[in-house]
């Protein structure tokens, strides 16, 4: 029996400013499972998501994104967030003025204040505190006051948006290289904070990397590797250590020659 | 200077016309008045509403003093029983209980600046007189209030105050017109003295109409070891103001900051400035404005540093957003230097909300309209650090208030 997957690609075609970087690209995304996007630099892997997410300078000139069985190109970036598909930028802007823990709880429901204003005389709600613990846990309590995004180092960047992403709780989730940058330590912490969610099997998940750490550790169901905008290769997680001994083009060229 | 050469400076400066700012026909209004004392009951319910949209307390609570001036016709003046060190008065009453006061009348700004400093000394005025005495820590803030409402009027108000040495006085104000009234003109002149020491801050909220032309004349004298921090926010249409307050500091290590919040709609026309002299060893300071410009309203954020001693140091900040095709911005910032080692440095910017900034926004489930209105929200934030908590709310809160309204 076909199970309609939750987000279906189709013969996917995007330009910027008019050069073509995505050349056709068709594949599938099943819910709760664990995907690789791998592939050499400039191969369009952040193009693909996103192109998903929605971001307007995308521009799809031909094919087709379906969610859930129904094309979503008409939707804009809110709608496809609120559907329930997350994109975790590799580089996101300062937005100043905005306090990182008041934007949390601006965009994540669980973590919004039910009590009425003024009812705590100067103690902080409950949901609140409960936002400090999750802080905590992911290593960026002291990001708390500062202004979303503004002065965030490499690493802090990557925890701040892991952290706003999983807060969302999505169906689907790309996380454009969440290793980079990150120290041994931090390195672990993400790691363990994406291996639970695996493991809650909720949310779909799509790692854009270079680093055969994180996959590892995760155990990915499904590797895909592009090239020049194209998927040239799907496969899964036997492969990556083989593509990390061989690199990219001699892996790519030894798998056509064995086709 | 005598009352007469007072007098004479005037008239000869009375036909001058400002440096920046639509001249003024002054012959269209109607100057004048004789303001009678009265007291916080007597405020009437209208003016009550009125008042309280610009911050003013009527049942006074939280402040160490109130004055109320509604045209040129009442004021209101009073010190909180229990505050000891503080003075709140008309200037009128002011300048005839002290002798000394004259030195302090057109000191820090000059009577023959232009036409209207000018004609502010020629016809009858009135106005504040605040006063935090030598050591007195005055927390809680003195909160004044000038009302205008009436028809081809000239509000004509001239204030001095003076934080004396090791004291600290906090002044929150607001200047509010209803919404009905027809073309008149506010004259302000303030003039502020922060003695060694000392601290002042100063909060302003504006909030006038499209008739009325607004043309304050401000300046400050700070002293060796002094603190004054100005902060402002015009949040309402208006036809027309020019502001450019003067800040002197004149003693070692003075410091002075000066913050501005301009949300611009309609037609309105807002010419804002601030400037900086650094005089003295060790001084230092900050000109930082926020504007904003909607619909066809224009502004113009000037900022002027001036070093004139080795290793004074300041910075000015002018970044304007503009959200509407026919609106106008322009940043105008100076810096001039005279003597070496000085450290001078600006940013100005103008731009429109950053799509990556919306689009990133809007990828975390928030709808254009409110991904722009927390972009907005967020450049408008004052942040003084000087600022006492209430009032950087008061502030807060204005701003607030303006962007339900008008986003």
């Amino acid at each position: 029996m076909y199970m309609t997957p939750l987000l279906e690609i189709q013969d996917l075609k995007v330009s910027i400013d008019g050069s073509q970087i995505l050349n056709g690209v068709s594949l599938q995304f099943e819910a709760g499972k664990v995907y690789a996007v791998l592939g050499p630099n400039a191969s369009g892997k952040s193009t693909l998501a996103k192109a998903i997410m929605g971001l307007p300078e995308f521009n799809i000139t031909s094919g087709d994104i379906l969610y859930n069985g129904e094309s979503i190109l008409d939707d804009n970036i809110t709608e496809r967030a609120n559907m329930g598909i997350a994109y975790a930028f590799q580089i996101p802007p300062a937005i100043p003025g905005v306090r990182f823990d008041d934007f949390i709880c601006r965009i994540c429901p669980e973590y919004q204040c039910k009590e009425p204003e003024g009812h705590f005389m100067g103690k902080a709600c409950s949901c609140r505190m409960e936002l400090y613990d999750d802080f905590e846990r992911l290593g960026i309590s002291n990001l708390a006051y500062r202004d979303l995004n503004e002065g965030f180092s490499g690493g802090e960047q990557k925890r701040s948006e892991l952290f706003q992403v999983l807060a969302m709780q999505p169906q689907i989730m790309f996380l454009d290289e969440p290793d980079s940058g990150l120290d041994y330590d931090s390195l672990k912490l993400v790691g363990r904070e994406l291996k639970s969610i695996r493991e809650k099997g909720t949310t779909t998940m799509v790692v854009i990397s270079h680093h055969r750490y994180i996959l590892e550790f995760l155990e990915v169901d499904v590797v895909y590797i592009l090239q020049g905008g194209r998927l040239v290769y799907t496969g899964d997680m036997e492969d990556i250590p083989v593509l990390a001994e061989k690199g990219y083009e001699r892996f790519l060229s030894e798998m056509k020659e064995a086709a | 200077m005598t009352s007469s050469e007072r007098k004479e400076q005037a008239e000869a400066a009375k036909d001058r016309k400002a440096t920046y700012g639509a001249d003024i026909d002054l012959d269209e209004y109607q100057f004048g008045g004789n303001p009678q004392k009265m007291a916080a009951d007597q405020i009437s319910e209208d003016d009550k509403d009125l008042v309280e949209e610009v911050g003013f307390r009527t049942d006074q609570k939280g402040v160490s003093g109130s004055f109320a001036q509604f045209d040129n016709e009442s004021i209101l003046a009073d010190v909180l029983m229990s505050q000891e060190g503080l003075e709140v008065m008309p200037i009128s009453q002011a300048l005839t209980k002290y002798d000394w006061l004259s030195d302090y009348l057109w000191n820090a700004v000059s009577v023959d600046t232009d036409k209207y400093t000018a004609r502010s000394e020629l016809e009858s005025y009135d106005g504040y007189f605040i006063r935090a005495l030598p050591g007195q820590k005055i927390r809680m803030p003195v909160q004044t209030c000038l009302v205008m409402k009436k028809k081809q009027f000239a509000q004509n108000v001239h204030n001095i105050l003076i934080a004396e040495e090791g004291s600290e006085l906090h002044i929150v104000t607001g200047c509010a017109t209803p919404s009905t009234v027809e073309q008149s003109l506010h004259l302000g002149v303030s003039e502020f003295y922060v003695k060694k020491d000392a601290r002042m801050t100063f909060t302003m909220v504006h909030k006038w109409n499209e008739a009325v032309d607004v043309r304050p004349r401000s300046a400050a004298i700070v002293q060796e070891n002094g603190v004054f921090v100005s902060s402002y926010a015009i949040l309402s249409p208006i036809k027309s103001i020019q502001t450019y307050p003067k800040v002197r500091l004149v003693g070692k290590n003075a410091r002075a900051e000066l913050y501005s919040v301009v949300y611009g709609t309609k037609d309105s026309v807002y010419d804002i400035g601030g400037s900086l002299m650094l005089e003295a060893e060790g001084s230092s300071g900050k000109v930082i404005s926020r504007t904003i410009a909607t619909e066809n309203s224009e502004i113009i954020a000037r900022g002027d540093l001036q070093g004139r001693v080795a290793g004074v140091k300041a910075r000015l900040e002018c970044n304007g957003l503009l959200l509407s095709k026919s609106a106008k911005i322009v940043a105008v910032p100076v810096l001039d230097a005279s003597a070496e080692g000085v450290e001078l440095s600006h940013e100005a910017t103008v731009g429109k909300v950053g799509a990556d900034q919306l689009n990133y926004l809007m990828s975390r489930g928030l709808t254009e309209d409110e991904a722009t209105s927390l972009i907005v929200r967020g450049f408008i934030k004052l942040q003084a650090p000087d600022l006492p908590p209430a009032l950087q709310r008061t502030i807060d809160e204005a701003v607030q208030l303006t962007l339900e309204q008008g986003l």
